[in-house]
């Protein structure tokens, strides 16, 4: 049912662009500087280009050399329809080499209903594709200058599961509530699944599964929570999905349902000049099927990440972060799963470390440099995910490394 | 009085007291001229915002565009400077109470998520005064306001 649903809310989300963007566009012609095109209509965009390398893995590319396939553009308009009602929608093209599919995306494209306000409660309800607005930085992952690093901490934002993690076509609501005494409070509930790209497929399951994946339902759920004149801000989100894979006719695998739950706790501290945010969640994968029609697999990986950031000038911020990831919390060097696999997917399959270095550089207001450096340990947060690529991935220690220019308006 | 070094009993004396003065009356205008410069962040709104006045949390929840609407139903249209300009990371910190930084990154998820619109950038005191009296529900910041134009001074308490 929730496929139908998200099928129509597509087919109107499309309409509504191409509708959003002509009347925008005219809007912009017709009354350019005027009080009501600036008030009512707001157009912004990001445009950056990068260069990475991963050495000793298939992270960024499967030739491993430096690699211009870190692109990101993206333009999107808001248009107010009314005091309390409003439409607003992005387009993105993306390219991140072998991190997921790459092309262009309609990113998000929503109804926004400010159904009810005053001065200290305010709830809004948003129907079309939203974005994921339940991690730290999951609600603008491909945006370069809102990321506190070029690659975000593969532990929790796997770019494998991009796709299906970046947002969905549904319905979502937001309640804020600030207190006097208690401080700031947001609630972030949505219902909706995610189209999956023939790419993104491949990325999951393997490139010769040769059917259909469907993400059939998906519902998340985040709260956070700001004390009063407090510089924390602590999160609790939970996650809980289903897909299935129905097999093509000349199919080596069979037909599979996937369930994906999550739940994530996170913490974030901004001072004048320094930051910290970390997030520790786990999540449950049970797997039934793919293999033969009594395959089942269920396990539930771990992982959190610790990030600090220092502005050393006005222009100038370094980074340094520490990461680790576990694909099974019952096996954590990834031992019994190379035992029970024959050696076929190697014990450092089973985890993924990560220790990162970088710095960022604002050459103008809208212009910033960046560059970061990663020491990898382990390779379970690369693609594919069910059937792991050893021939590539060969090596336990990998590094990568990427340079990006951005600029936004 | 301080005791002038003897070599000075051979000039004028007046002449050293007059240089005096004028020393002193230099670096009274030098710290007048930088007050003038540093002046009290005021809180300015479009006379059709009839609220006299509103505290720092109130302010905070306009300008992270949590409350999007004043209590008489007309929209609130928030300008700003940009986040280095001195005056806006002044009424960020001492006003509002937030590092600029942090605002930048709650526009930025309404800019760039759809979750809601940002503030509207302008680029020079002028065009914030100029903006301010023309719009309808707009409040921004100003320094040193001049009384009378068709701009309203927002009285911002703790």
């Amino acid at each position: 049912m929730l496929s139908t649903l998200r099928n129509k809310v597509v087919s109107c989300s499309y309409s509504l662009l191409g509708l959003l963007v002509v009347s925008s566009t005219s809007l912009a012609l017709a009354t350019e500087q005027s009080a009501f095109s600036q008030n009512n209509l707001q157009i912004h965009g990001f445009l950056s280009q990068g260069i990475a390398k991963s050495i000793g893995s298939d992270f960024v590319n499967d030739d491993q050399d430096a690699s211009l396939e870190l692109t990101e553009v993206g333009i999107n308009a808001s248009y107010k329809i009314s005091p309390t009602l409003r439409a607003a929608g992005q387009l993105v093209y993306i390219d991140g080499g072998n991190r997921y599919a790459d092309g262009a995306r309609l990113d998000y494209l929503l109804l926004d209903w400010s159904a009810y306000q005053s001065h200290d409660w305010q709830m809004n309800v948003y129907l079309g594709r939203f974005k994921n607005y339940n991690w730290l930085y999951s609600s603008t992952r491909d945006v370069p200058h809102t990321r506190p690093s070029i690659v975000l901490p593969q532990a929790m934002y796997f770019d494998g599961f991009r796709d299906i993690a970046v947002g969905g076509d549904g319905i979502a609501t937001s309640i804020k509530h600030g207190n006097e005494q208690l401080g700031d409070f947001e609630f972030n509930l949505s219902f909706g699944t995610s189209e999956i790209s023939d790419k993104q497929r491949a990325i999951i399951l393997s490139e010769f599964a040769t059917g259909d994946m469907e993400h059939d339902y998906d519902a998340q759920m985040s709260i956070f929570w700001q004390p009063i004149d407090s510089q924390w801000r602590f999160g609790w989100s939970v996650l809980d999905s289903d897909f299935s894979y129905t097999a093509g006719s000349a199919d080596i695998f069979v037909d599979t349902d996937i369930i994906l739950q999550r739940f994530i706790l996170n913490a974030l501290y901004e001072a004048e000049n320094w930051e910290f945010s970390s997030e520790v969640f786990q999540e449950r994968f049970k797997l039934t099927g793919f293999y033969s029609p009594y395959f089942q697999r269920d396990t539930k990986g771990q992982g959190f990440y610790f990030q600090t950031r220092y502005q050393l000038t006005q222009d100038l911020k370094l980074l340094a972060r520490f990461e680790r990831f576990f694909a099974n919390k019952d096996d954590k060097s990834g031992v019994v799963q190379e035992q029970a696999t024959g050696g076929a997917i190697p014990a450092y399959f089973g985890f993924q470390h990560d220790k990162v270095l970088g710095l960022s550089y604002d050459l103008a207001d809208n212009v910033r440099i960046q560059f970061e450096h990663h020491w990898v340990e382990g390779t379970a947060r690369l693609t594919p995910v069910v059937l792991p690529n050893a021939n590539i991935n060969d090596e336990k220690y990998w590094n990568m490394w990427a340079l990006q220019l951005m600029y936004w308006f | 009085m301080i005791e002038l070094p003897r070599w000075l009993d051979a000039v004028d004396r007046e002449l050293v007291i007059n240089i005096r003065a004028l020393a002193i009356t230099l670096l009274l205008l030098f710290a007048s001229a930088s007050a003038a410069h540093a002046g009290e962040v005021q809180t300015i709104a479009h006379p059709s915002v009839n609220v006299k006045q509103l505290t720092k949390l109130e302010l905070r929840r306009i300008f992270s565009r949590k409350q999007t609407l004043w209590e008489n139903g007309l929209p609130i249209v928030v300008y700003v400077l940009p986040s280095k300009d001195k005056l806006h990371q002044r009424f960020s910190k001492e006003v509002l109470r937030i590092f600029p930084y942090q605002l930048d990154r709650i526009w930025n998820k309404l800019t760039y998520s759809g979750i809601g619109t940002a503030p509207v950038i302008v680029n020079s005191y002028q065009a914030m005064h100029d903006a301010i009296s023309t719009t309808p529900g707009a409040i921004g910041y100003s320094e040193n306001m001049e009384k009378g134009g068709n701009i309203h001074v927002i009285n911002i308490k703790e």
